[in-house]
């Protein structure tokens, strides 16, 4: 792959639609050259700079979403021109029922996100059952003994007790998520709490799309339910980070868990 | 309702005036409900969503607006976190929504689905009703002009060997 080849499918690479064998090619590419990696980068800023502008658009949907609202219900409501004696309330039940499941469909509950990593998904489902649900786990609160079962997963680095300046470490415990073992810390600022994943890096790379840069890392994205995820890759570790919060309080914990590492 | 606001907020960015927006997003939602059988279980949802808001919008013969649209931050209804005040200023916003509105139609569009609104490029050829390799041409194109805008004198390596790009092929 040569530089002309990055230039065509770096949209590829960046929305994460490039196959593994791709993918790794265009890594092995980047780390022998700097006028690419470099280019990447400053587009990968300059999408997050212009994504968080947008974003900071305000966009009030009450008065649209009352509209389609009204809209909808009034359209099944409407007894079908083949029907030639409508009962009403069996109508208007059954046009209730169709507008519901229109709704849940628009929205996805119906949907199986099958697009979702897997590993992302494992990582969701555990922040959410473990960390959001607080379902009962054996987790490790003492400084020391997380220190050591870092060690005992390969871990040479030492785990930040504080991310940034807001973020305290509270518990640990070692999980698995598509079939590797993880070392999984939670963080919280005080209110709100976050999930951090950890393992010794090796040649099996996370995927995902590029929706930010940190030190210079690329964070790679993906969401299933109201999970938010966000990867990245240190020299030693591959990490990742999942919270239920908003996708902008994911990244800036994902910034200061990469500052950190 | 589910999805209405990033509809919205592209319809913001295509549609003449607020209340035009809103009328497209209305009218988007009502083609899906009569066409509710035509989808398929199981593909991306919003995505078809979107590809009825352009194929609305598009039937109205629009031209998509070229009119920044204004912003305030402390107005209510922000997607991001109330508490959070570590995103852009609002001079940063105000400069990225003037080079943003000085753009082609063609990589506002891209841009707008792409990097806001997270769609891939197929999803994107599939929602605009174009090649993937014209949509990868776009995009390319559209953060190199969006980044001369920003800052002209940036370099621009890639630009160089953009007359090279998939303009118009469809490598799907």
């Amino acid at each position: 792959m040569n530089c002309a080849d990055i230039t065509e499918i770096a949209p590829l690479y960046i929305s994460a639609e490039l196959d593994a064998r791709r993918a790794s090619e265009f890594d092995a590419h980047l780390q022998t050259c700097p006028a690419c990696r470099s280019e990447l980068e400053s587009q990968a800023r300059l999408d997050e700079r212009f994504r968080e502008a947008l974003l900071a658009d305000e966009v009030d949907v009450s008065r649209v979403n009352r509209r389609i609202r009204e809209l909808i219900a009034a359209e099944s409501s409407r007894p079908a021109a083949s029907v030639s004696r409508p009962r009403p309330a069996r109508l208007a039940a059954a046009a209730a029922g169709v507008a519901a499941a229109f709704l849940l469909l628009i929205a996805g509950y119906l949907l199986v996100p099958g697009h979702v990593a897997r590993v992302y998904a494992d990582a969701a489902r555990d922040h959410q059952l473990e960390v959001v649900l607080r379902q009962a786990r054996p987790w490790i609160v003492d400084p020391a003994a997380i220190a050591a079962l870092a060690v005992q997963q390969g871990i040479a680095d030492p785990v930040p007790p504080e991310l940034g300046s807001g973020y305290r470490l509270e518990r640990a415990k070692v999980c698995r998520l598509d079939g590797r073992l993880y070392l999984h810390l939670v963080y919280s600022d005080g209110t709100r709490e976050f999930s951090l994943f950890l393992r010794q890096r090796d040649g099996q790379h996370l995927t995902g799309p590029i929706r930010g840069f940190a030190d210079g890392r690329f964070l790679r994205a993906a969401s299933a339910g109201d999970e938010h995820l966000l990867s990245f890759e240190t020299s030693h570790l591959t990490a990742m980070v999942a919270t239920d919060q908003p996708a902008d309080a994911a990244k800036r914990f994902a910034k200061a868990a990469s500052a950190a590492l | 309702m589910p999805h209405s606001r990033s509809l919205l907020r592209v319809a913001r960015r295509l549609a003449s005036d607020p209340a035009a927006a809103e009328d497209l997003v209305q009218e988007t939602f009502f083609r899906a409900w009569r066409s509710f059988d035509q989808f398929q279980a199981g593909t991306n949802m919003r995505a078809w969503l979107f590809r009825i808001l352009f194929n609305a919008f598009y039937a109205q013969g629009r031209r998509i607006s070229a009119g920044p649209v204004l912003v305030s931050l402390d107005a209510p209804g922000r997607e991001t976190e109330p508490q959070s005040r570590s995103g852009p200023s609002l001079a940063d916003v105000a400069e990225i929504s003037n080079a943003f509105g000085d753009l082609s139609s063609e990589h506002r569009t891209v841009l707008l689905l792409a990097v806001v609104e997270g769609f891939t490029c197929r999803e994107m050829a599939g929602i605009l009703a174009l090649p993937i390799g014209t949509v990868m041409s776009r995009l390319s194109r559209g953060r190199q002009a969006l980044r001369e805008r920003l800052a002209p004198a940036a370099p621009k390596v890639w630009e160089a060997r953009a007359g090279a790009g998939p303009a118009g092929k469809d490598i799907r």
